[in-house]
């Protein structure tokens, strides 16, 4: 029977133990941030439970990574209503004293020091004795898989085994919480598929919680319990990632989603979440997935994705379809698919043919089921 | 066809290459280690003559036969260059240590600023005042204005102008390469400001800290034209030599032997701590 080779924290109760919500662990109220006059954070409110696994998600300049040297100390707050580490107000905290640790981006390890000695730094600031702390640090490269590397310089190291230190060297004083800022960014694709899998099974092995910085939708929607969605320093949507992902509020939410197709239109109908929208002289049927309930009459967005879309000479004639009347554009082979486009009266419209096999050379007719449609706030 | 219009091409190209490649044809390549090997020579050479002429029984004669150890006994006999010689030791020593602190403190400031350049020059334009104009300054500046009495304090200001700049460049080389986000991380696991530069900036900059500690030294314990006039009544190393070698004829068998063991000591020392600072600690 192998033992955890990282204590669980104390502050971090098992995420299953089906009590009633526990006291977040993690409290940002109203954060407001600017660089040289430029806003970064504008009035910002994130909590997290203990144990969760948080993705902070966003373009870069969007203020995601303000947010978490906020946390951290790192970054001094322009203005901040509170920020609550474990129920404690932090905000005049120095970062050196804070209970919260950092995977940088570029990992930052200490080139003069051994692998083992980066790794134990954090665990030399607090003071605790060689012996144990040698112990610790090894269970620690043990958990990221480079147990033999302890004596290891760092620039003998690759990209990927200096990611593992750099999370062995953060988790290793056991902090509250765990900031990660894009930390697969700089691994190749299938390293960064292995790391997110292995990310996932260390923070609930370990039950700790986790504020993860990602740029990649994708990423964000394979390892988080929760999404926040953030543009232009405002939090845009959260929620957990099948929310996010069916029901986005916005159409940046939508396209960041992934949603490959959206429209401008005006608000007809909206009753019993199913709205009409007028798109040019078209007239489309959706479910309501906004913000808030709007006026008639007022500015909409429309999206689907392209995966949803069908294509053929004749379209069913349910009612529960939108269909418009299309012209062959161009296609783009993708190996598992083929993405086409075609021309209609409203825009271009990407469609994603699984079977390749199926298409037909001169569509006339693209569909797709009122579900499948999403309006919601431009 | 094709090797008929090959052929031309090919001769074209041979002809251009005196002019076009310079650095690699065969002459300038001879040039180059002539070059070489006659600034060696007389760097070397001089140094070589002075050690074997310190065994002469008179070096000033050109021959070195017979060998003789008596300029060394007369140097143990002689007690007038050993005051010059400690001061020069301590005042070198002080100068090195306060060019490292001076420089380490200045020169992570100035990689930290916005806009180091206007600075840096500022810093680093003392390097090119010829060191007679900076001694003559500093004497009118402290004796003829603030009148104030030179001595050893006055020698220590005029060398740690002269070898400031220099400990500035050495640690500026290496704290301007200095990744700031390392502190960060530092910050981040719970590293006290001390803390922070004491494990991991000054580690990193050691290098050019040391550096400037032994160009200090060097750069003070050489210096003659500065002192010369900022000496009072005080006598350092080379204001010692210099005044022997100037002035009494007789003293020079034991310059010659004096220097020589300067140098025998030195150049070893300096070569260990070299190759410590440069290429064990990289290794590490």
């Amino acid at each position: 029977m192998l033992t955890d080779p990282i204590t669980r924290p104390s502050s971090a109760p098992a995420r299953d133990a089906g009590t009633k919500p526990a006291q977040p662990i993690l409290e940002v109220i109203d954060a407001t941030h600017a660089y040289d006059g430029v806003v970064a954070l504008d009035n910002v409110t994130v909590r997290a439970a203990p144990g969760e696994f948080l993705t902070i998600l966003g373009e870069s300049g969007s203020g995601k990574t303000t947010l978490l040297r906020l946390i951290s100390g790192l970054e001094k707050p322009y203005r901040i209503g509170a920020l609550r580490l474990g129920g404690v107000d932090v905000s005049e905290v120095p970062a050196f004293q804070r209970d919260c640790t950092t995977v940088f981006q570029n990992y930052a390890l200490f080139p003069h020091l051994t692998v083992g000695e980066n790794v134990e730094y954090g665990l030399k600031m607090r003071g605790v004795p060689v012996a144990e702390r040698r112990t610790r640090a090894r269970n620690a490269l043990e958990l990221v898989q480079l147990a033999d590397k302890y004596d290891r310089r760092i620039h003998q190291l690759s990209g990927g085994q200096r990611q593992r230190v750099a999370l062995a060297r953060a988790l290793v004083p056991q902090p509250a919480i765990l900031l990660l800022d894009e930390p697969l960014g700089a691994l190749d694709e299938k390293l960064r598929v292995d790391m997110q899998v292995e990310l996932l099974e260390i923070q609930k092995r370990l039950g700790m919680t986790f504020i993860y910085i990602t740029h990649s939708q994708e990423e964000a929607l394979t390892m988080s319990d929760r999404i926040i969605l953030m543009r232009k320093g405002k939090i845009d949507q959260e929620g957990p990632p099948t929310a996010i992902f069916d029901r986005p509020v916005s159409a940046f939410a939508a396209r960041f989603m992934g949603v490959e197709n959206c429209f401008e239109g005006e608000l007809i109908e909206l009753s019993g979440g199913q709205a009409q929208v007028q798109v040019g002289e078209r007239r489309l049927r959706g479910r309501w997935s906004g913000r808030s309930i709007p006026k008639v009459g007022a500015k909409v967005a429309v999206g689907v994705r392209a995966e949803r879309l069908h294509l053929g000479p004749v379209a069913p004639t349910a009612p529960d379809h939108n269909v418009l009347p299309c012209g062959a554009g161009g296609a783009i082979y993708k190996g598992k698919y083929l993405d086409r486009t075609v021309t209609t009266d409203i825009a271009p419209i990407k469609v994603r043919i699984w079977n390749a096999s199926a298409v037909t050379d001169q569509p006339s007719r693209v569909w797709w089921h009122k579900d499948d449609c999403i309006v919601m706030d431009l | 066809m094709s090797t008929m219009t090959l052929a031309p091409a090919r001769e074209d190209r041979a002809a251009a290459r005196p002019q076009g490649r310079l650095g690699q044809s065969a002459g300038w390549k001879t040039m180059a280690k002539a070059f070489g090997a006659f600034a060696l020579a007389m760097i070397y050479i001089p140094l070589i003559w002075l050690a074997v002429m310190s065994f002469a029984a008179s070096p000033l004669s050109g021959i070195p036969y017979p060998l003789t150890l008596d300029n060394y006994r007369q140097l143990g006999g002689d007690a007038r260059w050993v005051t010059p010689m400690q001061t020069s030791l301590w005042l070198s020593a002080l100068v090195a240590f306060v060019c490292m602190v001076i420089a380490t403190v200045v020169g992570r400031a100035i990689t930290r600023l916005e806009r180091p350049g206007g600075v840096i020059l500022l810093t680093l334009l003392p390097l090119f005042v010829p060191g007679l104009t900076m001694g003559a300054a500093l004497f009118i500046f402290l004796r003829s204005i603030l009148e104030l009495k030179l001595g050893i304090w006055s020698i220590f200001l005029g060398q740690l102008v002269w070898a400031l700049p220099f400990c500035m460049l050495l640690v500026l080389v290496i704290a301007s390469r200095f990744d700031l986000r390392l502190l960060e991380a530092a910050e981040d696991l719970g590293a006290s400001p001390w803390r922070r530069f004491w494990d991991i900036e000054m580690p990193i900059l050691r290098p050019g800290i040391f550096g400037a500690g032994i160009f200090g030294f060097l750069l003070s314990f050489n210096e003659l034209p500065r002192s010369l006039f900022l000496r009072g009544i005080e006598t350092t190393m080379p204001i010692y030599n210099w005044a022997m070698a100037a002035s009494q004829q007789s003293q020079i068998p034991i310059i010659f032997s004096l220097t020589t063991l300067l140098v025998a000591v030195t150049l070893p020392v300096m070569g260990v701590f070299f190759w410590f600072l440069f290429v064990k600690l990289d290794k590490n």
